[in-house]
């Protein structure tokens, strides 16, 4: 069952990414959670990070850059109109995470303040509203996801763990 | 208080920097690149133009600045064989590296009009086909987020004072061009003469095979050629000049740093170096081949990859 906020956050993803849909996809199975997102607002400091839940989706809402003070400046920041903000979530099972955004903005993962090396990057599936899929080899513990350079105040959001 | 005094001292830096003259840092033989009197280099429009390379407010909506395709990493080329704008236009041509982009004759694949660095300036930010930063019509939005900075108006009051320090798009093209003409890359092991027995083979069949187009310093004669087959796609040159002849020709690319610039070619559509080879149809055989690869190796500039003078400028508002 795809929910209403779901609906709006995939208009909106196709549109950005010009991909003509004839029907809504499901997500892979490890992203089965995007399709029923939580409204959340992130963050602007990481003390004031809001938790993500690995395997449930949020539509955030982003702060605009200026009122966002990262904790490690991002390599690709994005302009003062754009969009970002922070959160962070807790991994108790180690193994491979990924995150998913609705869009094309620049994350990082940080580890006790240091950004984690990626280990694959790519597209979603199309049709999906996942624009991009960014994994990391995690170990049990808890981890800043920074957000920046959105051109929107809002994101479809997703941690996941991956099948081993 | 103590902020007025900071400030004070601020101004006074750049006002210091703009008496500085440019000194280009080049090798024995090698002359500087031709700059528009216009828009003589200094220290300061420089470091402005580093700044405006680095911000994503020359995109409509804040998320693409010209290193977002042009990443230091890459000498300043993209890593992706084209590149989507911000609204997801598909990109229509590779992006190229930056290395001595000051001394190339043309800019861009294939319109031999577009000649300085100021006229480039406005093709990926106000142009449409594609759309890429997605600034058509949005200049007075450029000033306006622009002039919201109080060290962006210091910035352009030191860089301009001609202009009175005045921000539009006149003006960030020109510091954007000064920022690239600063680009130099003569520092490859092929410029010190550091080859590899492979490389130094390779050199003697590059010259053989390949430098009648890809000749001198920068390893471009400047000209537009048809290397690949014609396609409907990308017209290259005719599109500009509405000569048949110009079907398929595109500008010779310069080969500084191309090891790390692919995917080649001007549509991305050679995924590695050697592939990129094969394509031009030359005679050589593998082992041929793999020698003239290691010497196109020993045409990356480490130092210049890894230049702190290129790199994301620090958040502070300094200036030499």
């Amino acid at each position: 069952m795809f929910n209403a906020l779901f609906a709006a956050m995939l208009m909106q993803a196709t549109a950005a990414a010009h991909t003509t849909c004839p029907a809504i996809a499901p997500p892979p199975a490890e992203l089965s959670g995007w399709t029923s997102p939580r409204p959340l607002a992130a963050g602007r400091t990481a003390t004031r990070a809001t938790e993500l839940t690995p395997g449930a989706a949020v539509a955030a809402r982003l702060p605009s850059t200026r009122d966002v003070r990262y904790v490690v400046r991002p390599e690709k920041p994005g302009g003062s109109v754009s969009h970002g903000g922070l959160f962070t979530f807790t991994v108790t099972a180690p193994g491979r995470y990924r995150v998913a955004l609705g869009s094309g903005a620049w994350i990082d993962v940080l580890a006790n303040g240091k950004p984690a090396t990626s280990v694959a990057h790519g597209h979603g599936p199309d049709c999906t509203g996942i624009r991009k899929m960014v994994d990391f080899d995690l170990g049990a513990g808890r981890y800043i996801l920074q957000v920046a350079g959105n051109g929107s105040a809002n994101l479809p959001l997703m941690v996941a763990k991956l099948p081993a | 208080m103590i902020g007025r005094a900071v400030l004070a001292l601020a101004t006074l830096a750049l006002s210091a920097a703009v008496a500085a003259p440019w000194r280009w840092t080049l090798p024995t033989g090698v002359s500087p690149p031709p700059v528009p009197a216009g828009n003589p280099m200094s220290a300061v429009k420089v470091a402005l133009g580093r700044r405006l390379f680095y911000d994503a407010d020359l995109s409509i909506d804040g998320t693409m600045s010209c290193a977002s395709c042009h990443e230091q990493k890459r000498a300043f080329a993209d890593g992706n064989p084209t590149r989507p704008g911000v609204h997801g236009d598909a990109g229509r041509r590779n992006v190229p590296g930056l290395a001595n982009v000051a001394w190339l004759p043309s800019l861009t694949w294939a319109d031999a009009r577009v000649t300085t660095l100021e006229d480039q300036a406005s093709i990926p930010i106000l142009g449409l086909t594609p759309v890429e930063m997605g600034m058509h019509g949005g200049e007075r939005e450029i000033t306006h987020r622009l002039s919201r900075d109080a060290c962006y108006r210091r910035h352009f009051r030191a860089a301009f004072p001609e202009r009175r320090g005045r921000i539009d798009m006149t003006s960030v093209a020109m510091a954007l061009a000064s920022f690239q003409r600063s680009m130099v890359s003569f520092d490859a092991p092929a410029d010190r003469n550091t080859l590899s027995p492979q490389g130094d083979a390779g050199r003697a069949l590059f010259a053989r095979a390949c430098a009648s187009c890809h000749a001198g310093p920068n390893f471009t004669d400047g000209s537009f050629h048809a290397i690949l087959p014609l396609s409907s796609e990308d017209r290259g040159l005719a599109e500009v000049t509405g000569e048949s002849g110009d079907e398929g020709r595109f500008r010779t690319p310069s080969l500084r740093n191309v090891a790390v610039t692919g995917p080649w070619f001007h549509d991305g559509a050679a995924p590695t170096l050697s592939d990129a080879v094969v394509r031009h149809g030359t005679s050589l055989t593998d082992a041929e081949r793999d020698q003239v690869l290691g010497y196109l190796e020993a045409l990356t500039d480490n130092a210049f990859i890894a230049n702190p003078a290129f790199a994301y400028p620090d958040d502070g508002c300094s200036t030499p």
